[in-house]
């Protein structure tokens, strides 16, 4: 009879999920990183077969709160942890957050000009703030003379979700704008004035695409790949500058790793040619390894985690993510060896 | 030779049979129960902090913001403003999209239902119910989109900008109208695509409630000259506790529903006038915000869980007594 | 006015109304046959056997996004799961309603209760499942969806078997209880097969609805590519909301692709009910 066939067919299932030599990993967290994260995923499995890793994107604060609560092995987030979080699962030592590559956030528009727009922190920071409306402000007319700008009115598409890219782009704009710092302020997820969300960095791209003089705050990637365009941001230093790998790592190149976390704010930096909303990504993982089930499965992490931050970066070029320098990877591997098994030691990949 | 009458075993399989339909009984009641308290118990925190500014509070803000104060004395005092949640922005939307449902879908419903009972034959009823029990069946992922490729798209073009420019220009009516680009991810789309998601309710449960009204009332009004609309008229009078109820039902729908209007509604925590404005719902807010972090963050949304679920039951608990639980009305003569 | 001018307006306002109410049902229809038709028009675009054959690929690798078979295969999973603790609870305390009625006082409040159950968002019961089978279980799973599917089945199933038990004849009952049979032999092999056509309806109904579930499965599966019960877990209409919400156009038609999967199998579903429904009269 029908059900029985059902029956057997899910009882064979589980059978074979429990008795596989499958080692199985999931991660979850921001959609910044995705595509790169889920190529990683797909070229490491092409090279070791019985590894499974799954890596979805819910926002860099489901990340977090995937890790705090042990219900992922690994963490993806734009954000370093806060404090706060950090205390909720005991202090510093027992985690580790590794940069895997660093990116910039761009402020993309719905305008046939956009990827010719000048913006300012405190221009962006008016927009978002609900002060400047219209795309013929003279505010924005000002900065950007030789375009013509048409009598259109500004939508701030911002992010419904809980996001690492929404904690760097308030933390960039409170920064440099004292009245957003204090109306609006910095977090992974914080009160909009106006404007419409969208989830996932996905979802602020989708928004974009269909109200013409919308504008958001979405990753350099998603924004290629969906063809939306868009402009230079003005730089402490004081130049316009359009996200490049090149100007995202004059960005990253003299980043100071503080503390065991190896978190860098980079945003904001005062190179001479780096764009001013640049990021780190990174994974989170504990330190002892204690949330995974089996050796196999903390040796399949370590390695993947290793593979990732060495052999992974090439893709990252590829995918127009910006990889490691050096001197990351340098104390990214220190990181990495200190990775343990409950106590045990863990093989050091070659 | 005569055998002792056998002792009843405990377990004969009339017993077993007993025992387990009334453990399977009883989970329906550990069901709701386990909804109701673990839902409380989660939301607790939240509701011990913010208490009643929670219902009427505006501003739903999961961060923190540091203030600098300037005091007179020429001294700088950080002040910090925790993070504060106020639900009205959403039970406002929710309220809102519910009732532009019921307003687009009611007049739609009780036309489609009348015309099924008191017009059509037999078999042209049948294939209409069929349809329009198919369409209740559809799933809300569908409407969802149908509601962000087809209607949004649709709206944003055609129909909102004289929409807004009429509100505009209607004097009384100005405050309809929005200064806000026009996206087509608003209220009005959240009210539509929900009003095409509770239609065949509405009229499924009307058309049963009409038909049900006793033949003697419809043929004494026809015997009495009335025309088709003036009989038409008495069955709606006759029935109207059931009609409420199915109204109440779709409005129960209509309010619980998550993923037709997540995916229309524009994702916006703030209370705007008018319908072309982007908005947010209970039910969207929680597929947006609920993988976050954050303790208290997590216990207020579970606190609009919490809400959510009582308000439909009270209007579940409502529409059963109007559909089922009146005692039928006797007619003297 | 005179008699003749009052009726000749209410007969004109009848005739207008007549009108609004035949507008009405075919404008109903007419949004349902547009939906459809851009459903079938749209989704068929991307239907081929690819859709069947391939799991989603990651944007960049390939040209195509691949297909949705892991979703396809989840949800099949996800409802066979949710059916085996559903339909056994269900039927069970549908025979509960019809059989023991009389003899319990537990009946009403649990007819009141299935009926109030069955009108709860969805998105509470995924909260729930959240809440008692995610977090102790330290991730994101099957079983948990499963179970949340299983809340939503259950009051379903228990209300239709018990409308269809009682519709069987008291005499069937009587009959086998005067030939000496007990009231288990009786339920089993009299009354149910009596209404076996139509109970099954009432589980193929419970199943369609769990078929299309989409937020109870945001909390308790989440979504994932590969068929790991104790990991997330694919399903059809979770995969279908994170491919439609996003920008990418070649996902967007696949998601169309399986909305119009999900609605074909709805269909065939109902119309299935609605012809065993009509055999029985």
């Amino acid at each position: 009879m029908l059900p029985l066939k059902w029956i057997s067919i899910a009882a064979a299932l589980f059978g074979a999920s429990v008795a596989s030599a499958q080692t199985r990993l999931t991660g979850a967290g921001a959609t910044f990183p995705e595509p790169l994260y889920k190529r990683w995923v797909a070229e490491y499995q092409k090279t070791q077969p019985q590894i499974t890793i799954d890596y979805q994107g819910i926002g860099s604060g489901g990340g977090i709160k995937g890790i705090i609560d042990r219900t992922i092995d690994f963490a993806a987030s734009d954000a370093p942890m806060s404090a706060a979080q950090i205390q909720l699962v005991g202090g510093e030592q027992n985690l580790l957050e590794i940069p895997t590559c660093s990116g910039a956030i761009v402020p993309a528009c719905n305008l046939p000009m956009a990827g010719d727009l000048k913006f300012t922190a405190d221009l962006l920071a008016k927009i978002y703030l609900g002060k400047i409306t219209n795309w013929n402000d003279p505010a924005i007319k000002k900065l950007n003379s030789s375009l013509s700008l048409p009598n259109l009115p500004i939508t701030p598409i911002y992010r419904a979700d809980g996001s690492g890219t929404n904690f760097v782009f308030t933390s960039y704009l409170a920064a440099q704008s004292e009245e957003f710092r204090e109306s609006i302020g910095i977090g992974d997820q914080v009160q909009w004035p106006l404007g419409q969300g969208g989830k996932g960095n996905p979802g602020v791209a989708a928004a974009i695409q269909q109200i013409p003089g919308s504008i958001g705050f979405i990753e350099q990637n998603f924004a290629d790949q969906n063809n939306l365009a868009y402009g230079s941001v003005q730089n402490r230093a004081g130049n316009f500058i359009k996200a490049t790998p090149a100007t995202v790592s004059a960005a990253s190149a003299a980043a100071q790793f503080q503390g065991p976390l190896l978190a860098a704010n980079i945003w904001n930096h005062n190179a001479d040619n780096a764009y001013p909303i640049s990021t780190f990504t990174y994974l989170i993982v504990y330190r002892n390894l204690n949330n995974m089930r089996s050796p196999q499965q903390a040796q399949a992490l370590a390695g993947f985690l290793w593979w990732a931050t060495h052999d992974g970066q090439k893709i990252a070029a590829d995918l127009d993510y910006t990889p490691l320098n050096p001197a990351a990877v340098q104390r990214v591997s220190e990181a990495l060896a200190g990775l343990s098994y409950r106590t045990n030691a863990l093989q050091r990949p070659q | 030779m005569s055998q002792p009458t056998p002792r009843p075993s405990l377990l004969t399989p009339d017993r077993i049979l007993a025992i387990l339909t009334k453990a399977a009984a009883s989970t329906i009641l550990l069901m709701l129960a386990a909804l109701l308290i673990i839902l409380t118990l989660a939301a607790l925190p939240s509701i011990q902090t913010f208490g009643r500014n929670f219902l009427i509070g505006h501003d739903w803000r999961p961060n923190e913001i540091q203030q600098s104060l300037h005091a007179q004395s020429g001294q700088t005092e950080i002040k910090i403003l925790p993070p504060s949640f106020g639900a009205l922005p959403v039970i406002w939307g929710t309220a809102v999209s519910s009732f532009l449902a019921i307003l687009f879908a009611v007049p739609l419903s009780f036309g489609a239902a009348l015309f099924l009972v008191r017009a059509t034959t037999r078999w042209l009823a049948e294939p209409i119910s069929f349809l329009i029990e198919f369409l209740a069946a559809i799933p809300g992922i569908a409407f969802g989109l149908w509601g962000l490729f087809i209607l949004c798209p649709f709206l944003q073009q055609h129909i909102e900008p004289p929409l807004n420019a009429a509100f505009r220009a209607i004097p009384g009516l100005t405050w309809l109208s929005t200064t806000n680009a026009l996206s087509g991810h608003d209220m009005l789309a959240a009210g539509l695509i929900l009003a095409i998601m509770i239609v065949p309710i509405i009229t499924a449960i009307s058309r049963d409630v009409l038909a049900a009204v006793p033949p003697a009332q419809v043929q004494a009004a026809v015997a009495l000259g009335a025309t088709w609309w003036q009989t038409c008229q008495e069955m709606l009078r006759h029935a109207r506790s059931g009609l409420f109820g199915a109204v109440i039902l779709g409005l129960a729908r209509a309010a619980g529903e998550t993923m037709a209007v997540a995916m229309v509604i524009g994702n916006s925590n703030r209370i705007n006038l008018s319908p072309l404005a982007p908005a947010q719902t209970m039910s969207s807010l929680l597929v947006n915000e609920f993988p976050t972090a954050g303790d208290l963050h997590r216990s207020a949304l579970m606190e609009i869980a919490l809400i959510l679920l009582v308000m439909s039951l009270l209007f579940n608990i409502t529409a059963r007594y109007l559909v089922v639980g009146k005692p039928p009305q006797v007619q003297t003569p | 006015m005179t008699p003749s001018t009052h009726n000749s307006l209410a007969a004109a306002k009848s005739r207008l109304m007549f009108a609004l109410c035949a507008l009405s049902t075919t404008a109903i229809l007419a949004l349902l046959i547009l939906a459809i038709a851009t459903t079938i028009s749209t989704g068929a675009h991307s239907l081929n056997r690819d859709f069947f054959r391939l799991n989603p690929i990651p944007p960049g690798m390939d040209h195509s996004p691949g297909g949705m078979r892991s979703a396809l295969l989840g949800t099949a999973i996800l409802v066979t799961l949710a059916s085996l603790l559903a339909i056994p609870i269900g039927l069970l305390t549908g025979i509960y309603l019809a059989e023991y009625d009389t003899t319990s006082h537990l009946a009403t409040p649990v007819r009141f209760v299935c009926d109030v159950l069955a009108g709860v968002p969805s998105i509470v019961v995924g909260i729930l499942g959240y809440e008692l089978l995610v977090r102790p279980l330290g991730s994101f799973n099957a079983w948990a969806g499963a179970a949340a599917l299983a809340f939503l089945m259950i009051p379903i199933i228990a209300r239709t078997t018990e409308e269809m038990l009682r519709l069987v004849p008291a005499s069937y009952r009587e009959a086998s209880m005067a030939l000496g049979a007990g009231k288990a032999k009786t339920i089993f092999q009299i009354v149910i097969p009596a209404a076996a056509g139509t109970v099954t309806t009432g589980i193929m109904l419970a199943i369609a609805r769990a078929a299309g579930e989409t937020a109870p499965l945001l909390f308790t599966t989440l979504l994932s590519q590969s068929l790991n019960p104790n990991q997330p877990f694919p399903s059809l209409t979770v995969q279908i909301f994170d491919y439609a919400t996003g920008a990418s156009r070649p996902q967007q038609s696949l998601a169309w692709a399986g909305i119009l999967v999900l609605v074909s199998l709805i269909f065939v579903m109902n119309l299935g009910v609605r012809l065993a429904t009509r055999a029985r009269r």
